[in-house]
């Protein structure tokens, strides 16, 4: 997959680059919209992640030009200018997503694989954790037969998180700026993962028990699986 | 009390006193015009009589050394001619009594001797002053009535022009003071008056309003900037920590050092966040286009924060006496809202409590009201709570940085939407939301 990054500041080309670099895409960096107007022009993109913040062009005006050119890449705006405004003229001109600054570099990462499956029409994206069948399109649980009906929305979004980055520990502020991103509030310590995860321990454990749900002591948890 | 009505009294009774001296003092007026009026009558005729006995001689009324008298039937006047010592001088006007015929009345006396054919003689001419004092009481009595009927009617007309000329003040007072979003002036609407000290107060007001607005624009803009700026630097420092957790070869010691910093940066991203939401309401850069029911808007809240209530085993009931749709709203602020306050309402509540959710309509609008067992606000503290970074005492056991109520407040004024509360210590809170019938679908 290859990916051009459009944005400003060094230090977050660089750190984007190099996440995205390891998971596997190919990554280009431009620092102005000048040179990302020239490449949009010439190359081949599945992604284009622009920052409307560049110094010299006007974000929404690169992304109509990527919209024209390069109608089949998708196109992720990532702004600190988190007006209303450029975020309904962003999804408005064809953006595929839209992200506010500051976001998780693994949230980033989830909604690429989320278009990506959208794009591809994955169906049926099924994951198997020792007999529980996870279904990430339709967003079910079963195991062996009897499905798992007690898991409330947010329960399987963390479930469904945690597959995507399986095998990876998530920390407690990771997971919970995924499931808590819409509300803004003054807590900025009292997350509640540990609850949430104790909750979907227990409902699996009338099934089996879920070991592949690891807690990583002091750091946080992750799904363990060779799938 | 009213400037017109301070205005109508003060003339109302400046009028009356000045009315009241007056009619005190008619007596003596009339007294002293009476006199002066008598005293000119009595020169008059003294100097005609001066003038007859002039042409016609003394002895047209005075023949053999007799006295000559006149009065008339009812003795009101009377005038007498005698003859005196050579030597005797009289000229002059004064009050005193004189017996007629068996009745003794006070007159004005006029003395005056003059020489005629080597004699001397004196002439008085009186007038009765009776006549003159028993005017006075009517006359008092008939001023007064009149005077008091013109004043009543001065004061009727300064009341009508009092507020024929200080209806600008009233207009000035409800459009620039009263009842407008403070401070929402973008265009100067000009009050109406030809009154100078109105114009320039009405200017004056608008200028000011006009400084503090723009005071009020700038620290939205500050906010706004500082925050969008902020966000930068958060963005590369989480991406930093986040792509060194990916690394394999860092030892568990230092990734739980990192986590603090997560942890810390965090923090700080939700500050930035906060006041860049609040900024974002207040700069109005927010739809108002959803429509939502509210019993589903709550539903989705409670499933939010169903994992808070269990955290402290509160129980949470949901009484809504009729669902209503929320029209011109703008449903992530409104979910907001409602995320923050029922989140205080088991932050501050005690575990094992209860949180009580009712809604009803009551005439035209919607009141929602957000009840817990929690350990309530002091009074003292109760105007401070929508104060940004006002920690209360209450709250320094929690994890906040007090701008919870500030989004709350924001979110409230931006719909125009009220929110009271009340407190009792140790014994829990109400907040209470006020939906205007605008905001509700009929």
């Amino acid at each position: 997959m290859n990916v051009l990054i459009i944005e400003d500041e060094k230090a977050l080309a660089y750190e984007l680059e190099l996440f995205l670099s390891k998971h596997n895409y190919i990554c280009e960096v431009c620092f102005n919209g000048t040179s990302a107007s020239e490449k949009i022009a010439v190359n081949l993109y599945d992604f284009i992640l622009i920052d409307l913040g560049l110094p010299d062009y006007d974000g929404l005006d690169l992304l109509k030009e990527a919209k024209k050119n390069r109608p089949e890449a998708a196109c992720i705006i990532l702004t600190a200018r988190a007006e209303v405004y450029d975020r309904i003229m962003g999804l408005d001109l064809g953006a595929d997503d839209y992200l506010p600054k500051p976001f998780s570099l693994l949230e980033l990462q989830s909604r690429m694989q989320a278009i990506t499956r959208r794009k591809f029409g994955l169906v049926n994206q099924t994951v198997n954790l020792d007999g529980f069948l996870v279904n990430l399109t339709d967003r079910t649980i079963t195991y062996l037969t009897t499905s798992v009906t007690n898991i409330t929305k947010k329960e399987f979004d963390l479930i469904a998180y945690m597959i995507l980055h399986k095998n990876r520990t998530l920390t407690r502020a990771q997971l919970s700026e995924h499931i808590w991103g819409s509300v803004v509030n003054d807590d900025y310590d009292s997350n509640f993962i540990d609850a949430h995860i104790k909750n979907i321990r227990k409902k699996l454990s009338a099934f089996a028990p879920a070991d592949w749900l690891e807690t990583v002591r002091g750091l946080g948890y992750r799904i363990k699986t060779n799938v | 009390m009213k400037l017109k009505t301070k205005l109508t009294l003060f003339n109302a009774l400046s009028k009356l006193v000045i009315v009241t001296l007056f009619v005190l003092l008619l007596p003596s007026v009339i007294e002293s015009i009476n006199k002066s009026y008598t005293d000119s009558r009595l020169i008059k005729q003294r100097d005609k009589l001066l003038q007859i006995v002039k042409e016609k001689g003394i002895k047209n009324y005075i023949a053999d050394g007799e006295s000559y008298g006149s009065y008339l039937p009812l003795k009101e006047e009377y005038i007498s001619l005698d003859e005196v010592e050579p030597d005797y001088f009289a000229d002059t006007i004064y009050n005193d009594r004189r017996s007629v015929e068996r009745d003794t009345i006070d007159y004005r006396i006029l003395s005056h001797t003059f020489k005629a054919g080597k004699r001397n003689y004196l002439l008085e001419i009186g007038k009765s002053t009776e006549t003159i004092n028993d005017t006075t009481g009517p006359l008092q009595t008939i001023a007064f009535l009149i005077l008091l009927g013109m004043i009543l009617l001065t004061i009727l007309a300064d009341l009508v022009y009092s507020n024929y000329i200080l209806a600008p003040l009233s207009r000035i007072i409800k459009t620039k003071l009263v009842g407008t979003k403070f401070p929402s002036f973008t265009t100067y609407n000009q009050v109406k008056t030809s009154t100078s000290d109105f114009r320039h107060l009405d200017l004056s007001i608008h200028r000011m309003i006009a400084q503090i607005e723009l005071a009020f624009q700038k620290e939205r803009e500050f906010i706004s900037n500082a925050s969008h700026e902020l966000m930068t630097p958060i963005s590369i420092l989480q991406s930093k920590i986040e792509n060194l957790f990916e690394q394999e070869d860092i030892a568990d010691e230092l990734k739980v050092r990192m986590l603090e910093m997560q942890r810390i940066l965090n923090r700080l991203k939700s500050i930035t966040k906060t006041l860049l939401l609040i900024s974002q309401i207040e700069n109005e850069q927010f739809l108002k286009e959803d429509e939502i029911s509210l019993n589903y808007l709550l539903q989705d809240l409670y499933e939010e924060i169903s994992i808070r209530l269990q955290d402290k085993n509160i129980s949470y009931e949901l009484a809504l006496a009729q669902d209503i749709t929320l029209i011109n709203v703008n449903k992530f602020l409104l979910f907001n809202l409602l995320f923050n306050l029922v989140n205080n309402a088991i932050k501050y509540n005690k575990a094992n409590g209860r949180i009580m959710i009712t809604g009803e309509l009551v005439k035209d609008y919607y009141q929602i009201n957000i009840n817990d067992t929690g350990i309530g606000i002091s009074e003292e503290e109760l105007p401070y709570i929508f104060r940004r970074f006002k920690k209360i005492k209450q709250s320094l056991t929690q994890d906040s940085f007090g701008l919870g109520l500030p989004i709350v407040k924001s979110i409230a004024v931006f719909h125009n939407i009220e929110i009271n509360v009340r407190s009792e210590k140790d014994k829990g809170s109400t907040f209470s939301i006020i939906i205007p019938a605008r905001l509700i679908r009929s």
